[in-house]
């Protein structure tokens, strides 16, 4: 969505430029090229999607029976009311903002934001080198199993400010190390055996779920619990939380490790060799491979990040939110798909995504608990969203009706598995 | 995934893939029992192995997987990657229930699970083919919708994510003898008991008419595929649709007719597996867990073959049976939540071994025709 960083200064220099200098300038004007349709595409996206819930609602509400309807329109009655629905959806989230900014629910949105930013950062990183991370689930769910696992280890070594710093510093290490690792295996399978990435970080989020039901539920399991969860972190192991009293959960200090590292990926990706390799392997795999680029070791490290930076997000999600492994992590993994995917791949246009997210996941309560429409619409919204951003073809069609298309950029894709970056 | 995979030529024939992986899957289940367990467990696992309840159950299992595979076959044969396999089972399994509710007819079932998975497969074909989406991202799409949608419209409908049919599949012999033709049902009756009583496969002539139609379409597609001009079109399609569209036939109704008939196809499975139940069950990942991703790995494992794509589902369904007769007996030491990834990491084991398939040439592109 926008630049990470405001590179006005790649241009117009005098010094003799290498091949290189050259091919970044090119994917540079490639991507602000398309900068503006993305943001079209998305935003219509999502408003299509709202108006296609829209109308799910009204014919749900015309499914179920109740005493008096909720609303009506053209002399026909409904059982649920839409706009209800969407006002606590996206403005239920935000609670009462301008009385209290820090209200809970919107503590509840910045938590959940925090978390949507690792892991849709985690799918654009492995999006941009040409492979479909489907398994930030997993990858989530391990790093968040291992952080909760390791930092309880440690937390009767030390404590106060210190031990706060040691323990979420190596809580958040953990669960990079094991979400990356666990990355890197279908990485690895893909490039050295072939093995179709979408399938296997599909089984393998099946499969970290089933492990760590096991782990949480036998021989980690807290013994007072009659859930499958590990024992709680005392409070000083988790992230502070100065800002919003009275709550665990949502840490501001959190956030700005996640839009730090969201900004520090866009600079891998756009400023470092291995930023040029990822992108350049994503766009053109046979000529990357023919420019030196060792495609094999680009898919592995590209999957080991992708999955440090789910593992990440696993970790801070028991270091803010849930505060021990709990069988049962939200979708975030997936989550994170829809908000790459919106975002157009771009690691800092995700941290906006994600707010949208969040503002989602956090409504969702807001609906469940205020309107009696299921909260699975949710799940409906997110499909639709990342449907139509498939289609830019769509949209475009439409904007040749309307005649705007000459203001339009020239990329033909927004979001594709190839990359996503092809002219 | 589409243009990597492209060019990859699979040195084995669809039968040595399939029987390879099944031996190696045997060796992988001995081996592990022998690290983990004594004598008398492999000696229970390979009793349970070759017991008819658990032939019995493959079977069950195998008809989600084997109608979507077979779904997955033509779409992607055609030139359309229909990743949202999963989602058109799971929309299917509950519309089959809904339409089962409603109508107390588990036919009647089967037929609007039919319809819901066949209007969503539209609109995935018209999104890939008229409007150009990215295959995989739509598909992925599919399935995140109906994710939603069904938990959704279980709730709105029956107030809870899982909900009851109220009716399941009669046995083959009930159906046979509610047909209320006097001579044929009472011998056909008396000859499958008889059948049935055989000790391992006697499970083949007691299972639901599911399983029966099961075989008949894996024939049925087979034939489709192979024999007619139809069949022909659509291996063009995702061939060499330039060479098709010079013919004079239309890719894009080729294109549309297949990805159609996954719907179809898939819609039987997916009602298939929650009327053989008779209940939808929409927590989590719902009750079909993956089933529609495994199915994408059978018919790759398969090589597009609809016999090779049955016979790796029947490893898949027999692993996943088998996984489900440990789980009941309690035989081994495993616990169960770990015993319940077998099909899982086998289905990744087996894609790393064989994952070299050879995809159709043009899957996963758009074509435009030429002439405007």
């Amino acid at each position: 969505m926008t630049d990470a960083d405001g590179d006005g200064s790649a241009d117009g220099g005098p010094p003799p430029r290498s091949a290189r200098d050259r091919a970044f300038d090119v994917l540079d004007r490639l991507v602000a090229a398309s900068a503006t349709e993305r943001l079209l595409i998305s935003g219509s996206a999502l408003l299509l999607s709202v108006a296609i819930g829209f109308l799910l609602i009204l014919a749900a509400g015309r499914m179920t029976s109740c005493d008096a309807a909720a609303y009506s329109l053209f002399g026909v009655g409904f059982c649920y009311d839409p706009i209800l629905v969407y006002d606590s959806l996206f403005l239920g989230a935000f609670g009462d903002f301008f009385a209290n900014p820090l209200n809970g629910q919107f503590a509840t949105t910045v938590s959940e934001t925090t978390v949507l930013v690792f892991t849709g950062v985690a799918v654009a990183v492995a999006f941009k080198a040409g492979v479909f991370n489907i398994g930030g689930q997993g990858q989530l769910v391990f790093g968040a199993l291992a952080s909760a696992l390791v930092v309880y280890a440690l937390a009767g070594a030390v404590s106060g400010l210190v031990g706060t710093v040691v323990l979420v510093t190596v809580g958040v290490a953990v669960g990079a190390l094991v979400g990356g690792l666990y990355g890197a295996i279908p990485g690895a399978l893909k490039a050295y055996a072939d093995a179709n990435e979408v399938i296997t970080t599909i089984m393998l989020n099946f499969v970290a779920t089933s492990v760590a039901l096991y782990l949480a539920g036998g021989p980690f399991k807290d013994p007072e619990s009659f859930a499958n969860q590990t024992r709680r972190l005392p409070e000083y192991a988790l992230f502070p939380q100065p800002l919003f009293p009275g709550r665990t959960d949502a840490s501001l200090l959190a956030l700005a490790l996640a839009v730090a590292v969201a900004v520090g990926i866009a600079y891998l990706l756009r400023r470092t060799a291995f930023g040029y390799d990822v992108r350049t392997s994503g766009i053109q795999p046979e000529a990357a491979e023919y420019g030196g680029v060792d495609a094999a070791r680009t898919v592995v490290s590209s999957m080991a990040l992708s999955g440090a930076l789910a593992g990440i997000g696993g970790a801070v999600y028991v270091l803010t939110i849930a505060g021990n492994f709990q069988t049962g992590v939200p979708d975030y993994g997936f989550d994170g798909i829809t908000v790459s995917i919106l975002a157009g791949n771009n690691p800092v246009g995700a941290v906006a995504a994600a707010l949208l997210f969040g503002v989602l996941k956090s409504g969702s309560i807001v609906v469940d608990v205020g309107t009696d429409v299921p909260p699975q619409l949710v799940g409906v919204l997110r499909g639709l969203i990342v449907l139509f951003v498939a289609m830019p073809e769509f949209f475009r069609m439409i904007g040749k009706r309307v005649d705007v298309r000459d203001r339009l950029g020239g990329s033909r894709d927004a979001v594709a598995t190839d990359g996503g970056e092809e002219a | 995934m589409s243009a990597d995979l492209g060019d990859r030529v699979d040195a084995l024939g669809t039968r040595g893939t399939v029987a390879a992986a099944a031996v190696l899957a045997a060796v992988l289940a001995v081996a592990g029992l022998a690290v983990t367990g004594s004598g008398d467990t492999v000696v229970a696992v390979v009793a349970l192995l070759f017991s008819k309840s658990t032939l019995a159950a493959a079977l069950r299992l195998s008809v989600p997987i084997a109608f979507a595979a077979l779904g997955g076959i033509f779409a992607e044969k055609s030139g359309v990657i229909n990743i949202g396999l999963e989602g058109l089972l799971i929309i299917s399994a509950f519309a089959g229930v809904y339409a089962t509710s409603i109508t107390g007819s588990v036919w009647l079932g089967v037929v609007g699970g039919v319809v819901a998975s066949t209007l969503l497969a539209l609109l995935f074909a018209v999104v890939c083919i008229e409007f150009r989406a990215d295959q995989i991202i739509a598909g992925l799409a599919i399935w995140l919708i109906a994710l939603g949608l069904a938990p959704f419209a279980s709730q709105v409908v029956f107030g809870s994510k899982n909900a009851s049919a109220g009716a399941t599949f009669p046995d083959i012999q009930q159906l046979l003898a509610d047909t209320g033709l006097p001579v044929v049902s009472t011998a056909l009756v008396g000859a499958l008991d008889a059948l049935a009583g055989v000790p391992f496969l006697g499970a083949l002539f007691e299972a639901s008419p599911m399983v029966y139609l099961m075989f008949v379409a894996v024939g049925a597609s087979w034939w489709t595929l192979n024999r007619t001009s139809f069949g022909r079109w659509v291996r063009a399609s995702g061939e060499n649709p330039k060479a098709l569209d010079t013919a004079g036939v239309d890719v894009t109704r080729v294109r549309y007719a297949a990805v159609l008939l996954s719907g179809v196809l898939a819609g039987v499975g997916g009602a298939a597996l929650s009327l053989s139940l008779g209940q939808f069950v929409g927590n989590g990942p719902t009750m079909v867990n993956g089933k529609g991703f495994i199915a994408i790995v059978t018919y790759l494992l398969g090589n597009y073959n609809p016999v090779g794509a049955l016979l790796s589902t029947m490893l898949f369904a027999g692993l996943d049976a088998l996984q489900l007769g440990l789980q009941g007996q309690d035989v081994l030491a495993i616990p169960q939540s770990l015993v319940r990834t077998i099909p899982y990491v086998s289905v990744i084991v087996v894609l790393a071994l064989f994952g070299r398939t050879r995809i159709p040439e043009a899957a996963g592109e758009y074509y435009e025709s030429g002439e405007e």
